[in-house]
C-alpha cells in the first residue's frame, strides 16, 4: 500500500527541476493577465482597480526606491509621486510592455531625476530590519561563512552596505539594486532602463568592482 | 585573512537589504496617504484646470487620441479646410471684378482714335489697371454696335443689325 503512494514533492524540488521553470513562467503570465485586467478597469474609470495595483506594487517599489535613495522620507514622497504620475498617465498605457515594466520605468526615471536634483545633500536613514532576517537562509549563510560579516553586528553591516551603495553613481546603483536586491534578470533591467543588455552587464561589472574595493576595506577594519 | 569579497558574496550581502523594511504599518497606511494627497492636490487646483482636466478626460474617453495617430489624415483634413476657406473668401472679389468690366469687354479691340491714359504713380495699382484700358467715346466709334446701347428686352419685331451689311 505504501509503495503505491508517491512521496510528497516539495515546492523547492519542483522549482529546481524543469517543471519549476514552467511553473514560474505560468505564474508570471497569470500575474501579467491580472495586471492587464486591473489596468483595463482603471482605464474605464474604476479607481478601486488602481488601488489594487498600488497595494500590490508598493512593497516592491519601496525596495527599489529606498535602495536608490537610502532615505525613508524621500522614498515615501517619491512613491506617492510615482503612483500619482502612473494614475494620470495610465490612460495612455497601451500594454506594449507589462505594467510591471512600465511602473518600474516610471519609478527609476523619477528617482534618477530626483537624485540629480538632490545632489549630495542627503542624510541616510536606516529602516528597521525585519525580524524574519534571522531565519533567512541567505543571512545564515553569510553570517556563518563570512568572517568579517560574522564579526560585525547587523546594524553595522547595514550601515556599511548602504555606504557602499551610496558611493556608486546613480545609474550604477540602479542596476545593482534591480539585479542584486530585487533579483531582476538582465533583460528586464534593460527594458526598464531602455538600454542594451550589454550596457546593463558592463554597469554591473563596474559596480561590483567598486563595491568589492569598498567592502574589502571593511573586511580589513570591520569596527572602523 | 587575505580572502576577498567575490561577486557572489557581494550579491549575497546585497540581498540582505531586502529585509530592510519601513516602519510598521507603513504599507497599510500608504493607500490612505495616497488618497489624501490626491484629494489635496485636487482642491489646490484652480477651477479652470479642473475643467480642463475634465474636458481632457472626456475627450480621451471618446478615443479622440486615436486620430492623433494618423497625422497624414489630420494634415489632409486641415489642407482641405484651408483650400475651402480660401475659395469662400475669394468668391466675392471675383464677382465684383466681373461687374466692373462688362462694357469694356464688349468693345472692339482696336481703334485709331483711342488714346491711352497713363495714371500717375500715386494711384493704386487697381486704379491704374482700370485706367490703362482705352477710354470709350461712343460718338467717335464707327461701328454700329457701340452706337446702340445694349438691349436686353426682346422686341416684338426684332431689330436687325444685319441690314447694313450688303453683299
Amino acid at each position: 500500500m505504501n509503495a503505491v503512494l508517491a512521496p510528497p514533492r516539495r515546492i523547492s524540488d519542483l522549482l529546481s527541476s524543469g517543471l519549476g521553470a514552467t511553473v514560474k513562467k505560468r505564474r508570471a503570465m497569470d500575474q501579467r493577465d491580472e495586471d492587464q485586467q486591473l489596468v483595463a478597469r482603471t482605464q474605464d474609470g474604476e479607481a478601486s482597480a488602481f488601488d489594487q495595483l498600488v497595494v500590490k506594487y508598493t512593497p516592491r517599489l519601496y525596495g527599489l526606491v529606498y535602495n536608490m535613495t537610502s532615505n525613508h522620507e524621500d522614498t515615501n514622497d517619491l512613491l506617492q509621486d510615482i503612483f500619482a504620475k502612473a494614475y494620470k498617465s495610465i490612460r495612455g498605457f497601451r500594454g506594449k510592455s507589462s505594467f510591471y515594466t512600465w511602473i518600474h520605468s516610471i519609478a527609476v526615471n523619477m528617482t534618477l531625476n530626483f537624485l540629480k536634483k538632490r545632489g549630495r545633500r542627503f542624510h541616510m536613514s536606516l529602516d528597521d530590519v525585519d525580524a524574519s532576517i534571522q531565519n533567512d537562509k541567505e543571512f545564515l549563510e553569510v553570517t556563518q561563512t563570512s568572517s568579517p560579516v560574522r564579526e560585525a553586528d547587523l546594524s553595522e553591516l547595514q550601515r556599511r552596505l548602504n555606504e557602499a551603495m551610496m558611493k556608486l553613481s546613480d545609474e550604477h546603483r540602479a542596476v545593482v539594486t534591480m539585479f542584486h536586491i530585487q533579483g531582476m534578470p538582465h533583460a528586464e533591467i534593460s527594458k526598464i532602463l531602455n538600454v542594451s543588455e550589454g550596457t546593463v552587464r558592463s554597469r554591473l561589472f563596474y559596480a561590483n568592482r567598486q563595491l568589492q574595493n569598498y567592502l574589502d576595506e571593511f573586511r580589513k577594519n570591520p569596527v572602523a | 585573512m587575505d580572502e576577498q569579497f567575490d561577486d557572489s558574496e557581494i550579491g549575497r550581502l546585497l540581498r540582505l537589504k531586502r529585509h530592510e523594511q519601513p516602519p510598521p504599518g507603513y504599507f497599510e497606511d500608504f493607500l490612505h496617504e495616497f488618497h489624501r494627497r490626491q484629494r489635496d492636490e485636487l482642491l489646490r487646483q484652480p477651477l479652470w484646470q479642473i475643467a480642463l482636466n475634465r474636458a481632457h478626460d472626456f475627450m480621451m474617453g471618446l478615443n479622440v487620441h486615436r486620430l492623433a495617430s494618423y497625422p497624414a489624415a489630420v494634415a489632409a483634413v486641415l489642407i482641405c479646410a484651408a483650400v475651402i476657406s480660401l475659395k469662400i473668401y475669394e468668391a466675392p472679389q471675383s464677382s465684383e471684378l466681373a461687374q466692373s468690366t462688362p462694357v469694356i469687354s464688349a468693345q472692339p479691340v482696336s481703334s485709331d482714335n483711342e488714346t491711352w491714359d497713363l495714371a500717375p504713380a500715386s494711384v493704386t495699382s487697381a486704379t491704374r489697371v482700370a485706367s490703362l484700358q482705352p477710354p470709350i467715346h461712343f460718338s467717335n466709334v464707327s461701328t454700329h454696335r457701340t452706337a446702340t446701347p445694349p438691349r436686353y428686352v426682346l422686341d416684338s419685331k426684332p431689330v436687325s443689325y444685319e441690314s447694313t451689311l450688303r453683299f
